[in-house]
């Protein structure tokens, strides 16, 4: 029991290299082919300030409005309580963390596009089209987790207030704002974070460099301008503006807990604005049920022979089956390693120890994946034909984009079995395999499998690294689905979108219960 | 013989340990430990059952020392105040998982783990989990699996805390005749000096981190000259 837990020195010591080789190849810029000094004063170029600017502003403008509806929507099903299909609802909310970025534009398209069923015509492409992209991923996430800090509010305050005859706008700043104000700087971070990193909604939705962001901008400048000095330096530059953001993000507090599940607390009897809650409740479900519902329609309307019996596209299925499979089975390992000494020290009472090595298995929230990505394209360029080194490649830098949800989701779960079972294992000299098959596997299979599921579906929908190492060979669902958009063959695109989002589903949901197991152990 | 001597320990680095246990228990006794919280009552029994590294002093078993085996090799089996047994697992199992943590028995085995849980009036229960049973129940497997293990030695870190006075009394008049029966030697943390008076012949007091006074149960409980005790017991 003396021995130190090293498991996790040997998962951070490959992570560390898999992220600091490619930024160091990224820092060796100055030795790039066609590398001008004059490169570097990146302030001169207007197009990159154009860029930059946008990134921040079509940000800025998503969080603002994600998260003022959020709040919105998360307090009316907050006073709502228990009403019929809350958890329905809940679910649909639970979505956007499942559905390819791609998929959602779709349909987003399917709703707001030229033959939609509310046209916006050109306006739909630029900031816009963004913008209400953005929001529908980023609303659902946001309530998911404002909602909990409403349903930790303990009774006993609302029953004060009706005591106190508090007004609801009274009842709003001295119960509900200050418990919100604590979480929602974190939130807002979260949010601002993904819509900075955000890749396909800006690639599809976005219009030419006017409404270009950094992390297209390195795309365009890799695989189009073939300018790898341009890739890098902007590279630089969103690696540096992650990290001011994730440096202020924890000055502020910490990150949210991502809330896994939902709990139903019951605050019906104090219903009053029924009829406002509900209208919220009701256009919050429309704006994100829409999209999906449309797409399906079109599809079920499209070319689905003409589809699905095209040979690529089933070449492009297994290819993403085999990275969201791989991804996840690389990113629940690591992660398994990694808890096991952090739970170890959590156990120990080394809070601190065991919070650090969560937090830099989570180093990817600051690199993003296109900066990665183009680290390792100038890293192994000059060496090897990058395009051959494709599936490595998507799939190390997947799993790595996973590592943060499976700490999430396993962590908890681990550090309580530890907590509980580890001096009784060590008494009855439960070991190794044993250990594992008797005591942590049953106990743990929940979560891992939940963990499986959710990278697996996030690896198959990316399209962002395999964009950029892509080729007509190696083409997956997203990638193609990215084709068929920009080909204006929209038809098949809902197709080929609603294929996907199935499959992602179809390989979420086995994970979930095969690994899961059916019947769950309360301990 | 359980014997410990200048056992110490410290949970902050300084020169005078902040505990240092000095104590003997004889087979077929239960020797009660009780003291105020935070006085180390739990940690003497980590360091015995070897889940916490002592910095120097001895502890042995028959005259074998112990205190440089690791956890599973002290032939001794602990009983925790709660989470003794696994939630996924039928009674039988966790049982038997005293015996071989392969799950590997033979039949002989197999018989013994059987009347094990007969001797603990559990007969019949054996494919249920733990979910299923009372806390007292619970206890009682726990006790089953100390019974299959042969081991000399049983540390109870407040086992019955949980449970009403009737379920405690019951239980260590159970754990008093299984003791006497293979003249085992307990070392029981309690929190309740009516325990104490029932179980136990003898009865150490700790108080910061020393074994402050060791006597026959009532004495000690009425020892009207050691302070800490009166103060603990608030009476007198």
């Amino acid at each position: 029991m003396n021995r130190q837990p090293t498991s996790a020195f040997w998962v951070l010591t490959l992570l560390g290299l898999a992220v600091l080789i490619p930024m160091a190849s990224l820092l060796a810029v100055g030795r790039l082919p066609g590398f001008e000094p004059g490169d570097l004063q990146f302030w001169h170029s207007s197009y990159i300030r154009r860029v930059l600017f946008f990134s921040f502003w079509q940000a800025f403008l998503s969080t603002l409005i994600s998260l003022g509806l959020a709040l919105l929507v998360a307090r009316s099903i907050a006073f709502r309580g228990n009403f019929p299909l809350r958890n329905l609802l809940l679910k649909l909310f639970g979505l956007p963390l499942v559905v390819p970025s791609i998929v959602a534009v779709m349909g987003v398209v399917s709703v707001y596009g030229a033959e939609g069923w509310i046209p916006l015509g050109r306006s739909l492409y630029g900031l816009n089209g963004i913008l209400i992209a953005h929001v529908f991923f980023n609303l659902p996430l946001a309530v998911r987790l404002l909602l909990p800090v409403w349903q930790s509010l303990p009774d006993h305050y609302w029953q004060l207030a009706e005591q106190l005859r508090f007004t609801p706008w009274q009842r709003w700043v001295h119960i509900e704002w200050p418990a919100i104000r604590e979480n929602l700087p974190g939130v807002s971070l979260l949010v601002f974070m993904l819509c900075l990193t955000s890749f396909a909604v800006v690639l599809t939705l976005g219009g030419g460099p006017k409404s270009s962001t950094l992390e297209v901008a390195i795309y365009q400048s890799l695989r189009f301008d073939f300018d790898p000095t341009q890739a890098v330096i902007l590279a630089l530059l969103q690696l540096s503006l992650c990290l001011v953001v994730a440096v202020i993000g924890l000055s502020l507090q910490k990150l949210p807990e991502v809330e896994i599940t939902i709990s139903a607390s019951n605050y019906a009897w104090h219903n009053k604005n029924r009829l406002f809650h509900n209208l919220v409740i009701l256009l919050a479900a429309i704006f994100v049920g829409l999209p999906l519902l449309a797409m399906i329609l079109d599809a079920i309307r499209g070319p689905v022979i003409e589809v699905i019996s095209d040979n690529k596209l089933w070449q492009a299925t297994a290819y993403t089956l085999m990275i969201g499979l791989s991804a996840a089975f690389c990113s629940v390992l690591a992660g398994w390693f990694l808890l096991r000494s952090s739970s170890v020290f959590a156990n120990r009472g080394q809070i601190n120890k065991a919070k650090w090595i969560e937090l830099a298995g989570s180093v990817v929230y600051v690199v993003p994946p296109l900066v990665l990505g183009t680290g390792y394209f100038v890293l192994l360029a000059p060496h090897v034909d990058v395009f051959d080194w494709v599936f490595p490649i998507v799939i190390l830098i997947n799993a790595m984009m996973g590592l943060p949800f499976v700490i999430k989701v396993l962590s908890p779960a681990m550090r309580k079995n530890q907590m509980r079972y580890q001096n009784l294992c060590c008494s009855l000299a439960l070991q190794g395999w044993h250990k594992f098959r008797w005591i942590d596997w049953p106990l743990l299979r929940r979560p891992i499998g939940l963990a499986a599921a959710l990278v697996s579906a996030m690896a198959m929908g990316d399209l962002g690294v395999i964009a950029l190492f892509g080729s007509v060979d190696t083409t997956t669902l997203p990638l193609m689905l990215y084709q068929q958009l920009g080909a204006y063959r929209i038809p098949q695109a809902a197709v080929s979108a609603v294929f996907l989002l199935l499959m992602c589903l179809l390989v979420f949901w086995s994970l979930e219960r095969g690994l899961g197991g059916k019947d769950y152990v309360k301990n | 013989m359980l014997k410990i001597e200048q056992l110490s320990f410290s949970y902050h680095q300084q020169q005078e340990p902040e505990m240092l246990f000095e104590l003997t228990a004889v087979p077929g006794e239960i020797l009660s430990i009780i003291g105020p919280s935070g006085c180390g009552k739990s940690t003497l029994l980590n360091l015995i059952a070897g889940f916490l590294p002592a910095q120097s002093g001895h502890i042995s078993i028959d005259n074998e020392f112990v205190e440089k085996l690791s956890p599973a090799e002290r032939p001794l089996t602990m009983v925790f105040q709660q989470h003794n047994l696994f939630p996924h697992l039928d009674l039988y199992t966790n049982v038997a998982l005293g015996i071989n943590p392969s799950l590997k028995l033979t039949s002989k085995q197999k018989d013994e783990v059987s009347d094990a849980l007969k001797k603990l009036g559990l007969s019949g229960l054996e494919k249920r989990k733990p979910g299923q049973l009372s806390g007292g129940q619970r206890q009682r497997v726990a006790l089953a699996r100390a019974l299959v293990r042969h081991h000399k030695v049983l540390l109870l870190d407040e086992p019955f805390a949980a449970l009403g006075p009737a379920l405690r009394q019951e239980l260590i008049e159970l754990l008093k005749s299984l003791v006497q029966q293979k003249s085992m030697i307990a070392l029981l943390v309690s929190h309740q000096p009516d325990d104490a008076l029932q179980a136990s012949g003898r009865t150490a007091f700790i108080h910061q981190g020393r074994v402050s006074a060791i006597d026959e149960t009532f004495k000690l409980l009425n020892n009207s000259k050691n302070k800490a005790i009166r103060n603990y017991l608030g009476s007198l």
